[in-house]
C-alpha cells in the first residue's frame, strides 16, 4: 500500500509537471520575438503555474472548462448523446478524485458517503464507456488517418510519433483500463471469489485506476486541449 | 592474613556453598519446574496433608480437611499458582487484559446490581471503594470462586468483623479443576461455602469425604484446634470431615484421579451461558466443543496457570503469554504474516475459511466473532443468564439461579484495537449520593435500614396468608385475589401468580383458597340482612376473624364490611353492626386502626405494587423509589438517586421523580467469543444483506436499558450508536442493496460490451498485421 500511494504521486506530479511545463516553454517561446524556447527557468514557471492555479477559482475558469467539454461532446456526440459523453466524464472525474484521495491520504481507504457516491458513479461510468466504445471507437482505428496525421507530438520520448496515433493509443488503453476497473469492481460483488483473491482484485482495481487517470490526464491534454502552438508548429 | 588462616576459611566456604547445592532439590519449590518432554500424566497417589502439614489419615478420629497449598506443593509450586489467571485479580503486577465479566453483586430486595471487579475495567466498581472486604467477597461470590484470590487473604489483609479464624480460608481449589471423578461437585462446594465452611469445601466438593457442621453456626471464638462441639450436636455443629477410606490405600495415600489439561466439565460450572428463555434441549454447543475440542485445547496454560484467552492483541497485553499462537484468526489463517512464502497452517490444522465474495475491509475492521459467535442479531439482543452473574450450576432442593441481573447480547462495541466485536451487556442499578457526575453506591443494607417496609410491600400480603394457612385455608393454599388473579406466598416469603383453573375468580380484593389446584372463595355469597341464610356464613366469618387476628404486626383489629354490616371480634365473639357510613358492597376485608376508622388489608399502593411486581423480574416500583429517595433525603443524605436501565432517578425540587442519563448508569460491557457458531450459519453466508439492509437487524437492533426498576424510561440506543458509526449512512447503504442485483447486471452488461468491441478491434489489428484481412478483401 506504501508502493501504491508513493508511485501515485510521484507518477501524478510528474506528469503534471511534465505537461505544464511544455504548456509554460510553449508559452514563453510564443512571447519571444524570435520564437524560440527558451532555457527552462524554474522561477519563471513557478510564476506562471501560479498564475493559472489561481485562474482555478475564478469563474471564466469554469465557463471555459464547460466550453471545452461541451464543445468536445457536441462535435462528436449528436443530439441528447452529448450528456452521455459529459455524464461519463463527470463520473468518471469523481471516481478518480475519490478513489486516489482516499486511497492515499485516508488510512481506512473509501468509506462513508464518498464510497456510495463511488459505487453509483462507477455505474455510471461502466455504463457511458460502454456507449463510448460503441459509438465512438471506430473513430480510432488506427488505419484511418486524419488530414494533421503528420503533426508531431510535442512530448520529448514521442517526438516521432505523430500526435494523432499517441491520442488513439490512450484512448485504447483507456478502454483497456476501463474493463478491467469495471470487471474487478463487478468480481469484488460476487459471491465467488476468496478472500485473498478480493484482495488482489482491490490491489488491480486501484493500480489500473493509477493507470487510467495518468492515461486520462494525458488524453485530456492531447485531445481536448489541444498542443500549444510551439515555434516549429 | 596467613596462608594457613586463608585455607580453613576457603573450605569452610566452599563447605557452604556445597552444601546450599545440594539443598535446591529441597527448595525445589521455588524453581519454576521445566516439562522434561514426558506427555504421560503422573498417577496421582500421594499423602494429602492438612493445613498443619500433617499427613491425613483418614481412619482417625476427627481428621482435618485437606489443604491443597500442602499437599499438592511437594510437586506444584503453589506461589507460582497463586499469581494465575483465576487467583490474581487484586494483584497490582496481573495484567487486567481486555474486559471479562465482572461480579455482579446483586441485591434484589434493594434493587442492587453492582459489577465489581478488582481489575481496572471501565465502568466496574473496585469492591474495596464499595467498602466489601475479602470475606464479603467469599460470602458473595465465593461460590463460583475456584479457591485462592479473595477467599484466601494475607493475614494482614483480614479485615475486622471477618470469621477468617473460624471457617479457614479456601485455598486454591486444585482439584475442581483438575479432579476426573464424576464425584466432583461444585454444588457442594458452593453449599459449604455458604456454611462459611470454607476450609473445607474443596474436601467436601472433591468427594474425597464428606463435610458436616456449619461455621456459620459457631460462635467466633472457636478454632479449628478446638474440635467438635461437644455440648450442641443439633444446630451450632463444628464442621467436621469423613473421609470415603476407599479412597486411600493402607498407606493413608490419596488415590486421585486427575486431569490434564482439565476437562469441560470442570470448566463449566462457572462459565456457562445460555439464552434466558432457551430450553436445554435447544441449546447449541460451540462448533468448536461440538468437534471434539476442549476448552483447555484454546485455553491453555503452564504452571504458572496464567490462562490464554485467545482473543486478538492478548499477546500485548500479556507478553509473558503464547496468546498470538490461540487467536480465532492464528488457527484458522496459519501464519500468513510470518511466513510470506508459503502459509503454515494454523494449530490443530483448523480450517482455512476462504470468505468468498466478502470484501476486505470486512477483516479489517471487524473480529471474528462478530459473524460467528452468539445469537445472530434479532431486533432486540438475547437476554441470557450466565453462570456467575445469575448463579447457574448449582443444583438442589433450593433453586440458587437469579433472573437478575439482565445481562444480554450480542452488542457491537469497538475494542481497544479498532476492531468490532460482539459483547456482552448490563446496566448497572444501585442507590447513591451523586456528586457531580459522580455517584457513589450506597450498600444494600444502608438503603434497606432507611427504607424500612417499603421494600417489602407484599409482606402485608403474605402475613396474612400466613395467618389463613392456621384457620379456614388449612386444607388447601390461602391465597390473594387481586384484579381477578390469584397471589399465593412461596417459601422465601415472596408472592407467585397462581392459575386458578376452571373456577371464577372474584374482580376485586379478596382472600380464598387453592384447594387441588381449584379455587374456592372463603366466603359464599350471601346476605347478611338475612340472619337465617347469613348464620353459616357468619360462623365462618368468625373463623377468619380470629385467625387474621394472629397476623404478625398487624396495624389493628381484623373486621370485614360486607353489604352495609361491619362484623368484627369483641371480647372473642362475633360481632355485627349495621355500617351505613360506608360505601360499597365488599366484602372488604379490613384493620381497624386505633382511631377506629377502617384500613383496607390491601392498601393501593400495595396493591398496585404487587400487581406491577409480582411474576416480573422487576423488584421496584418508580413509586417505591420516589418514596425511598425522599426517606433518604429526610435522613440526611444529600442528592440521593436511584441507577437502573441506564439512566439515572432523581426527585426535583416538587418531589417528583425526575429520569436523567449519566455517567454513572452507563452500561457495563465485556467482549465475548463463544458459542461459535459453523459457518453456514456466520453472519454474511446468505451474502451482504445478512448485515446490510434497511432495516437490518445487525446495525439497527434496538437495546433497552435493563434493570430491577420497573419503568419505561429506560436507555434506548441502537446497535449502530454503540458500534459508532453513522445511523443514517448505514440505512442508505443498505438501502443501495435493493439496486446491487441490477448495478451487477449493468457492470456485466458494460464490461461484456467494451470487452466486445476491443476484442473486435484487436481481432481487427492482428488481421491487418498478418494480412488475412486484405488478403480477404482482395479476393474478387
Amino acid at each position: 500500500m506504501i508502493a501504491f500511494i508513493v508511485v501515485t504521486i510521484l507518477a501524478l506530479a510528474a506528469l503534471v509537471f511534465l505537461l505544464t511545463t511544455l504548456r509554460f516553454q510553449a508559452s514563453a517561446a510564443g512571447r519571444l520575438p524570435g520564437k524560440k524556447a527558451p532555457p527552462f527557468n524554474l522561477g519563471a514557471y513557478l510564476r506562471w503555474l501560479g498564475k493559472h492555479i489561481r485562474t482555478i477559482f475564478s469563474a471564466a475558469f469554469f465557463r471555459r472548462t464547460w466550453s471545452i467539454w461541451n464543445g468536445w461532446g457536441e462535435a462528436r456526440y449528436p443530439g441528447w448523446l452529448k450528456w452521455v459523453f459529459l455524464v461519463f466524464a463527470a463520473a468518471f472525474a469523481y471516481l478518480a478524485a475519490s478513489g486516489l484521495f482516499f486511497a492515499v491520504f485516508i488510512r481506512r481507504g473509501l468509506y462513508g458517503l464518498p464510497l456510495l457516491a463511488h459505487i453509483a458513479s462507477g455505474g455510471l461510468f461502466a455504463v457511458g464507456l460502454a456507449a463510448i466504445m460503441f459509438l465512438r471507437a471506430r473513430d480510432y482505428r488506427f488505419d484511418v488517418h486524419p488530414p494533421t496525421a503528420g503533426v508531431s507530438f510535442a512530448v520529448p520520448l514521442f517526438k516521432t510519433v505523430s500526435a494523432d496515433v499517441i491520442r488513439k493509443a490512450l484512448f485504447w488503453m483507456f478502454a483497456t483500463l476501463g474493463l478491467v476497473q469495471v470487471s474487478t469492481a463487478l468480481c469484488s460483488m460476487l459471491p465467488v471469489f476468496t478472500f485473498n483473491t478480493q484482495v488482489a482484485l482491490l490491489m488491480i482495481h486501484r493500480w489500473s485506476a493509477l493507470g487510467l487517470t495518468l492515461t486520462a490526464l494525458l488524453f485530456f491534454d492531447l485531445a481536448l486541449l489541444g498542443r500549444p502552438k510551439t515555434p516549429e508548429a | 592474613m596467613d596462608r594457613k588462616t586463608v585455607t580453613p576459611r576457603l573450605v569452610l566456604v566452599l563447605a557452604i556453598l556445597a552444601s546450599s547445592a545440594f539443598a535446591l532439590p529441597a527448595s525445589a519449590s521455588t524453581v519454576k519446574p521445566k516439562w522434561a518432554g514426558s506427555r504421560a500424566l503422573a498417577v496421582h497417589r500421594f499423602p494429602l496433608k492438612d493445613e498443619t502439614g500433617q499427613v491425613i489419615v483418614p481412619t482417625e478420629t476427627n481428621p482435618l480437611p485437606f489443604a491443597a497449598g500442602n499437599s499438592c506443593a511437594p510437586c506444584h509450586c503453589y506461589k507460582d499458582i497463586k499469581r494465575g489467571r483465576h487467583f490474581n485479580a487484586s494483584s497490582p503486577d496481573a495484567p487486567a487484559g481486555r474486559p471479562g465479566e465482572p461480579w455482579i453483586w446483586l441485591d434484589e430486595r434493594t434493587g442492587t446490581q453492582l459489577p465489581l471487579s478488582d481489575r481496572p475495567w471501565k465502568g466496574v466498581f473496585k469492591p474495596a471503594d464499595l467498602g466489601l472486604s475479602d470475606w464479603d467477597m467469599t460470602l458473595l461470590f465465593g461460590r463460583h470462586s475456584p479457591g485462592g484470590g479473595f477467599t484466601e487473604p494475607a493475614p494482614e489483609a483480614e479485615t475486622p468483623g471477618s470469621r477468617w479464624s473460624v471457617s479457614g480460608k479456601a485455598e486454591i481449589n486444585c482439584l475442581g479443576c483438575h479432579n476426573a471423578s464424576p464425584a466432583q461437585n461444585h454444588s457442594e462446594w458452593a453449599k459449604q461455602i455458604l456454611r462459611e465452611n470454607f476450609r473445607w469445601a474443596a474436601t467436601a466438593a472433591s468427594g474425597l469425604g464428606e463435610v458436616g457442621g456449619m461455621a456459620s453456626r459457631l460462635n467466633p471464638t472457636w478454632d479449628i484446634a478446638d474440635g467438635p462441639n461437644p455440648d450442641d450436636s443439633e444446630w451450632a455443629v463444628a464442621p467436621f470431615v469423613k473421609y470415603d477410606r476407599s479412597l486411600f490405600d493402607s498407606k493413608h495415600q490419596a488415590k486421585l484421579d486427575l486431569a490434564y489439561p482439565p476437562k469441560d466439565s470442570a470448566c463449566l460450572p462457572c462459565h456457562s451461558t445460555a439464552p434466558a428463555e432457551a430450553k436445554k434441549f435447544e441449546h447449541e454447543a460451540d462448533v468448536h466443543t461440538a468437534a471434539g475440542i476442549a476448552c483447555a485445547s484454546c485455553h491453555r496454560n503452564d504452571i504458572s496457570h496464567d490462562i490464554i484467552r485467545g482473543y486478538e492483541g492478548e499477546d500485548k497485553d500479556n507478553p509473558a503469554l503464547i496468546s498470538g499462537d490461540f487467536t480465532c484468526r492464528a488457527c484458522h489463517l496459519g501464519r500468513e504474516e510470518q511466513s510470506k512464502d508459503a502459509v503454515l497452517p494454523g494449530r490443530m490444522g483448523a480450517p482455512y475459511p476462504y470468505h468468498y465474495g466478502i470484501p476486505e475491509v470486512h477483516f479489517e475492521r471487524l473480529a471474528c466473532t462478530v459473524c460467528h459467535s452468539g445469537p445472530l442479531p434479532a431486533p432486540e439482543p438475547v437476554r441470557v443468564r450466565t453462570a456467575r452473574a445469575n448463579r447457574l450450576g448449582i443444583f438442589g432442593a433450593a433453586d440458587w439461579s437469579t433472573d437478575l441481573p439482565a445481562v444480554v447480547e450480542p452488542v457491537y462495541l469497538r475494542e481497544k484495537n479498532g476492531l468490532l466485536t460482539p459483547h456482552r451487556m448490563m446496566w448497572p442499578a444501585f442507590w447513591g449520593l451523586a456528586d457531580k457526575d459522580a455517584v457513589q453506591p450506597l450498600r444494600p443494607a444502608e438503603v434497606e435500614a432507611a427504607a424500612g417496609d417499603v421494600l417489602y410491600p407484599e409482606r402485608a400480603v403474605t402475613r396474612i396468608l400466613a395467618a389463613l394457612l392456621n384457620g379456614p385455608a388449612s386444607s388447601g393454599t390461602p391465597v390473594c385475589i387481586l384484579a381477578g388473579r390469584l397471589y399465593g406466598a412461596h417459601i422465601d416469603g415472596g408472592l407467585d401468580i397462581l392459575d386458578p383453573g376452571t373456577e371464577p375468580v372474584p374482580a376485586g380484593t379478596s382472600f380464598g383458597v387453592l384447594e387441588a389446584g381449584r379455587f374456592r372463595a372463603l366466603l359464599p355469597d350471601f346476605n347478611p340482612a338475612d340472619a337465617d341464610a347469613a348464620a353459616e356464613p357468619e360462623a365462618a366469618i368468625q373463623g377468619i376473624l380470629e385467625s387474621l387476628a394472629a397476623t404478625e404486626a398487624r396495624p389493628g383489629e381484623p373486621a370485614l364490611f360486607i353489604k352495609g354490616f361491619l362484623y368484627r371480634l369483641i371480647d372473642g365473639a362475633l360481632d355485627k353492626s349495621e355500617k351505613k357510613d360506608r360505601t360499597g358492597a365488599g366484602p372488604d376485608w379490613v384493620w381497624i386502626n386505633s382511631d377506629g376508622a377502617l384500613e383496607p388489608m390491601v392498601s393501593e399502593p400495595v396493591k398496585d405494587t404487587v400487581m406491577s411486581l409480582t411474576g416480573t423480574d422487576k423488584r421496584l416500583t418508580e413509586g417505591q423509589v420516589a418514596r425511598v429517595l425522599d426517606l433518604l433525603a429526610r435522613g440526611g443524605r444529600s442528592n440521593p438517586v436511584y441507577v437502573s436501565g441506564g439512566k439515572l432517578h432523581r426527585l426535583d425540587k416538587r418531589g417528583r421523580l425526575e429520569t436523567v442519563a449519566g455517567q454513572a448508569a452507563e452500561p457495563v460491557a465485556w467482549p465475548m467469543a463463544h458459542e461459535v457458531r459453523p459457518a453456514r450459519q456466520a453472519l454474511g453466508w446468505n451474502g451482504c444483506t445478512d448485515c446490510h439492509s434497511v432495516a437490518s437487524d445487525f446495525f439497527f437492533s434496538g437495546i433497552k436499558g435493563q434493570g430491577p426498576l420497573q419503568t419505561k424510561r429506560v436507555m434506548s440506543r441502537t446497535n449502530a450508536s454503540f458500534m459508532g458509526v453513522n445511523n443514517l449512512y448505514h440505512r442508505l447503504f443498505g438501502l443501495t442493496y435493493i439496486g446491487r442485483p441490477y448495478l451487477k447486471l449493468v457492470l456485466a452488461a458494460a464490461a461484456f460490451l467494451i470487452a466486445a468491441v476491443l476484442l473486435a478491434a484487436l481481432l481487427g489489428a492482428i488481421g491487418r498485421v498478418s494480412g488475412l484481412m486484405e488478403k480477404r478483401n482482395r479476393i474478387p
